[in-house]
């Protein structure tokens, strides 16, 4: 009945025809992909049905990007660090489903713990064997980290620059202490050289399909619960607090919870999305921590349009795409490329792709401008 | 042939500089015995059997007294003298590139050298080579150039040994130069505390020793406190306790020598920054890039002067600071009129596109330069260290610290006391009531920010000086600038200042006990949790007009 | 002075703000159901005032007592606001990307968790409150455009009917005509009377037109205290405040 009331507002025709989309591919292409020989021309080759899965986790990540940026004005530069704290939680189930098949041969410790001399497994790692407890970690590390910091941060009245910034540094604090071998998680080189995932070989055919099968539906549910979200009432009051927090405060609101509970549900989205990666590509290193990658998402968001739910999961393949074509075929030029991308889109397309087609179409729908252009300088902070 | 010598004696022993200095100084010393009597007693070596043997040659060698011996003393112990086994003479074999026989004296080469069969090598052992060590140590004490003096008594207070205490006291009583002086002394205490001289003598040497404060003598007294008894070793423990107080506070010093170092580098990477987001709001994310480049100017200007005028290279870097400002400056200008002027009150969308922007500055830095790290030579006047007490503090360093405070002081002059300053301050405040009072608001924005930019251009010459030159140099001082700004408090200059100095001094702390990542996320952390203390900063205006 | 029978209850309050006396041994009562106006020049501490009571600034020293025995400064904004103070700022502050419809459900009063928001029915009852503040303000025939949309009086009306929509015992209204034509001045006087009958309303405004219209009691602020109080001619007649503000 909750959940009845909590949909009750129901879906836009959009966001139906989404939905219906991403279960139709979770379907098809694992089935093109299975069925049909590689000679038919329907047949869609494995090797890009890990590329498009990976491209999906992408877009749920920046889904949950959207959430908390589009939605709750929190423009966070560290959603890079949820994405991967999900991801490692995955890769450490993956890495004790290795076993004794790995170099070392040991049944309980993977190979970089012996090579690094470990005599028994950190406690951090104990229960990561069973897939039920990695899932739930998943979604708790980065759930439990961004309730912790958002609730400093937004307590203090944390805002702005001034909360990407800190973001940023704590994605940062993130890639240096996971970088650091004596941390238990593999230092440099990450977790990787994966054998199986709840009993099936990661590396084979069928399991790469349902991987996928499985990140659309992920994609899909991140779209429910985030139209849900965003329809109630507290959608509206995520909006207000974007765009007037002071008089929601005024108004006997608390705009730092109302924050809290979008950043949290936002970072384990996040998670999520890191979890169904990992076993995709193969690998979780520290790289992922990078605050560049945090900063890309944020691009994938403005380009396809922030503040929409579809926006952003086009802005993520629409980007990815372009960015695995230009690293192909022209791959000095893809930061160019990136580059202006950024500075188109903030100067001519602040609303994204969706904004532009919605203009173009004439179908004025009631979308307020983002936020107003006051006068230069109107948030500058007076001087000494 | 001198330089070869050096270079095959470098690779044998470790102790061969002041045993080396010692033999230059053998050809500049007057004789002190007639060349023959050496000569003859060096033949003994053709004897002496076993090592009470040899060792007797040697401190009848030494007690000549003459520098000449201290060739055939050197090669005994790097074991390279032999013995010809038709003549029993000595020699002096090197095997660098076919064999060469040297005479022990004069050091020149023997013709009709034979084969190596036909030497046996006098053997050596460390009790020998110690023995050797104080031989020529006082040998040197001699030596007519006071720091060839200096070396020897760095030498005899580096291996103390009683019997040196007499040759000793005959220096000290002729040593004019109060430094050797006072190092001959040290050295007489050293030995006294081996010797079994009476205590009175020794607890002088305890408080000699005490008085140095430095880790050699630690040593030597704690070795010595281990097997003392009563007031000696009470004595000597209180001496050490002494020295270990003063060198808590060398220590401490050294600190935050290292915090101010790093704390400047700090505050050149983000004055700059301080300027774009502290004073106009902007939050240039490419703001590394400025520095980057400036880095980049500097490579150029060098390599410029490399090919055209290679005398100047001492002033390469008086060259490339005006040179990366206008660089960085000019960027700065492009990017503000071509971008930031119409993101103005939107921080986030100027922070998305000046991302971009560093992207596409970083991509052409790498096509133009390439991807790897460039080399930035450091000018003369650059390298190199001096010591203050027991601080070593190298050249680069101090002037990065000087240069910081220079440009410091510069920006805090331009802002309060020039016209341009009071324009700037005045649209910050009232951009509305500054542009009626005829103050072209526009430029001021845009000369403000490339005033920023080209300060980071600077701090890039002052930074390629200290690290590797690479297209994501930016990228590695981004988040620290952004950190120090933000900790020291937005539009307050002294905030950046006292924010640089003091994340660079606390990093520096923690760091010996956390190790340089973990203390550096530990900085991350406390500031993170500092700006939730106090959202605004260390230096924070308050008031109504802060939120309005 | 008593506090018993006082909406609000302000004694000796103090706040600098960096050596700045903005608040200098400010003290006010407001009875039960009282209408006040407020005036003074610039700077004389009219917002600061409104930011103590709402807890937006503590006071350095003083006391700030609502309802006779609720000490202000004990509590946030989000508690004073749910408590029953509603604040008008000076400068219309709507939720521009909602309609207005949509900015009353927000201003309503009733839970404020965020559980209770996220699975919110509206209610019949609020249905009908929201048609009688519509009503109220005059702006039902606007009802489904968004508040970005309204004129700037409309806006100004919008948030009192916010206000009202909060179910406050006291009203804090800062500037309500600034920028409105005469005719909406005079509507605006109109609605504040309205609702001065069953709240207790502070009104803080420059145009003494308006504030003759109010018809009420009056305390002119300077430099961070009371300089006159009593009947607006009474007040206007005071030699210091025609010295300081109204000008001779």
């Amino acid at each position: 009945m909750i959940t009845q009331r909590f949909l009750s507002n129901g879906f836009s025709p959009r966001i139906q025809l989404t939905l219906l989309l991403l279960v139709a591919v979770a379907i098809l292409v694992p089935v093109l992909n299975l069925a049909l020989p590689a000679d038919n021309p329907f047949h869609v080759p494995t090797y890009l049905v890990a590329l498009f899965g990976k491209y999906l986790c992408y877009a749920l990540l920046a889904l949950a990007l959207d959430l908390v940026w589009g939605y709750c004005g929190i423009l966070s530069l560290g959603h890079g660090a949820f994405f991967s704290l999900g991801g490692y939680a995955m890769g450490m189930y993956l890495m004790r489903q290795i076993g004794s098949r790995g170099v070392y041969a040991n049944p309980i410790l993977p190979d970089f713990m012996v090579f690094l001399n470990y005599r028994e497994l950190p406690w951090f790692w104990l229960g990561f064997d069973h897939f039920w407890f990695a899932a739930l970690m998943v979604m708790a590390v980065p759930g439990l980290l961004a309730f912790v910091f958002g609730w400093f941060a937004f307590r203090s009245r944390v805002t702005g620059v001034y909360l990407s910034i800190i973001t940023q540094a704590m994605t940062y604090a993130l890639l240096l202490a996971f970088f650091r071998n004596d941390m238990g998680f593999g230092g440099n080189n990450g977790l990787t050289d994966f054998k199986d995932i709840v009993g099936f070989p990661v590396q084979a055919q069928t399991t790469r399909a349902t991987l996928f099968a499985l990140s659309a539906l992920a994609l899909a549910l991140g779209v429910v619960v985030t139209a849900a979200i965003v329809g109630s009432k507290y959608g509206k009051l995520m909006i207000a607090v974007r765009d007037a927090e002071p008089r929601t405060r005024f108004l006997g609101w608390r705009p730092e919870n109302v924050k809290l509970f979008a950043f949290t549900v936002s970072a384990v989205m996040a998670g999520i999305a890191g979890a169904l990666y990992v076993p995709q590509v193969g690998i979780i290193n520290p790289g992922e921590f990078a605050p560049a990658n945090s900063i890309e998402v944020v691009v994938w968001t403005a380009v396809g349009g922030r503040g929409t739910i579809i926006g952003p999961i086009i802005g993520a393949l629409l980007v990815n795409g372009a960015k695995s074509w230009f690293t192909g075929a022209l791959p000095e030029l893809w930061l160019f490329a990136l580059g202006g991308l950024f500075i188109f889109v903030t100067l001519f397309l602040p609303k994204g792709i969706l904004g532009l087609y919605d203009q173009w179409t004439g179908h004025r729908r009631r979308i307020r401008k983002q936020e107003p252009a006051p006068l230069p300088g109107a948030e500058v902070q007076p001087a000494e | 042939m001198q330089r070869r010598v050096q270079h095959c004696r470098q690779s044998r022993s470790l102790a061969v500089l002041p045993l080396l200095l010692a033999f230059v100084i053998a050809f500049l010393a007057p004789a002190h015995a007639d060349e023959a009597q050496v000569r003859s007693i060096i033949t003994k070596f053709g004897d002496a059997k076993g090592f009470p043997q040899i060792e007797a040659v040697v401190q009848e060698l030494g007690a000549t007294g003459d520098p000449v011996v201290a060739r055939s003393l050197n090669a005994l112990s790097d074991g390279v003298l032999h013995v010809r086994k038709a003549d029993k003479q000595i020699f002096i074999l090197e095997e660098r590139g076919g064999l060469r026989v040297l005479d022990p004296l004069s050091g020149e080469a023997v013709a009709d050298a034979g084969v190596a069969r036909d030497y046996t090598k006098i053997r050596v052992n460390n009790g020998l080579r110690r023995t050797i060590r104080g031989v020529l140590g006082s040998l040197t004490l001699s030596a007519s150039d006071p720091n060839a003096r200096m070396r020897a008594a760095d030498t005899l207070f580096q291996t103390p040994d009683p019997d040196a205490i007499e040759t000793l006291d005959g220096a000290i009583a002729g040593e004019s130069v109060p430094a050797v002086k006072m190092r001959l002394q040290q050295a007489r205490a050293a030995a006294v505390l081996q010797s079994d001289l009476p205590d009175a003598q020794k607890e002088e040497a305890i408080a000699l020793l005490g008085g140095m404060g430095d880790r050699a003598a630690l040593s030597l007294l704690n070795g010595f406190a281990a097997n003392a008894q009563g007031d000696l070793k009470s004595a000597a423990e209180g001496a050490a306790d002494r020295i270990n107080t003063t060198l808590a506070a060398w220590d401490m010093a050294q600190n935050v020598w290292f915090g101010l170092s790093l704390g400047s580098v700090l505050l050149l990477a983000a004055i700059g920054l301080a300027i774009t987001f502290g004073v106009m709001g902007v939050i240039n994310m490419a703001h590394g890039e400025m520095v980057m480049l400036g880095a980049y100017t500097t490579f150029a200007v060098q390599e410029a002067i490399r090919a055209g005028a290679p005398g100047l290279f001492d002033w390469s870097l008086l060259i490339a600071a005006p040179t990366a400002f206008l660089v960085a400056g000019a960027v700065g200008l492009a990017m503000e009129r071509g971008i930031i002027r119409f993101l103005y009150g939107r921080p986030l969308e100027t922070l998305l596109a000046t991302w971009g922007v560093s992207l596409i500055l970083q991509q052409a830095v790498r096509t133009i330069f390439g991807p790897n790290n460039r080399e930035v030579g450091n000018p003369s006047w650059m390298s190199g260290s001096f010591e203050l007490g027991q601080l070593a503090i190298t050249w680069n360093r101090l002037w990065i610290v000087v240069f910081a405070l220079a440009v410091f002081a510069v920006l805090l002059f331009v802002f309060n006391r020039t016209s341009w300053g009071l324009h700037m301050r005045a649209v910050t405040q009232n951009r509305r009531m500054a542009a009626s009072m005829g103050i072209r608001t526009p430029w001021v924005d845009a000369f403000t920010f490339a005033l920023g930019s080209g300060i980071a251009g600077i701090a890039g010459v002052a930074l390629s000086q200290i690290g590797n030159v690479s297209p994501n140099l930016g990228q590695s001082y981004i988040i620290d600038s952004f950190m120090v700004v933000v900790f020291g408090g937005v539009g307050n200059l002294w905030g950046t200042l006292v924010g640089a100095m003091s994340l660079g001094v606390l990093n520096k702390f923690l760091e010996p006990y956390a190790g340089a990542v973990l203390g550096k996320i530990l900085v991350l952390v406390l500031i993170i949790l500092f700006i939730q203390k106090r959202p605004r900063g260390l230096f924070a205006l308050k008031g109504r007009a802060v939120e309005a | 002075m008593s506090k018993s029978g006082t909406i609000l209850y302000l004694d000796g309050v103090s706040v600098a703000f960096d050596g700045f006396k903005a608040i200098n041994n400010l003290s006010l009562v407001l009875d039960q159901g009282e209408m006040r106006a407020i005036i003074g020049p610039n700077g004389a501490g009219k917002t600061t005032m409104m930011d103590i009571i709402t807890g937006k600034t503590r006071p350095n020293s003083g006391q700030v007592f609502f309802n006779g025995d609720v000490d202000l400064t004990k509590h946030d904004e989000a508690d004073i606001a749910t408590m029953g103070i509603g604040r008008k700022f000076q400068k219309p502050t709507v939720f521009e990307s909602h309609t207005v419809e949509d900015n009353l459900v927000l201003a309503l009063a009733g839970e404020r968790s965020i559980l209770s928001a996220l699975f919110a029915r509206r209610s019949s009852g609020e249905s009908v409150r929201i048609d009688e503040i519509l009503q109220t303000v005059r702006l039902t025939h606007r009802r489904d455009d968004l508040a970005a949309d309204l004129s700037h009086g409309q806006k100004q009306w919008l948030e009192i009917g916010m206000l009202l929509a909060q179910d406050p015992k006291l009203l804090l209204v800062d500037e309500p005509v600034a920028g409105m034509t005469d005719a909406e001045t005079e509507e605006t006087a109109r609605l504040l009377k309205d609702i001065a009958r069953d709240h207790s309303v502070i009104v803080v405004e420059h145009d003494m037109h308006f504030v003759r219209e109010l018809g009420v009691k009056v305390t002119c602020l300077h430099e961070g205290s009371v300089l006159s109080e009593g009947s607006l001619d009474h007040v206007s007649a005071d030699p210091r405040v025609v010295e300081v503000y109204l000008g001779r």
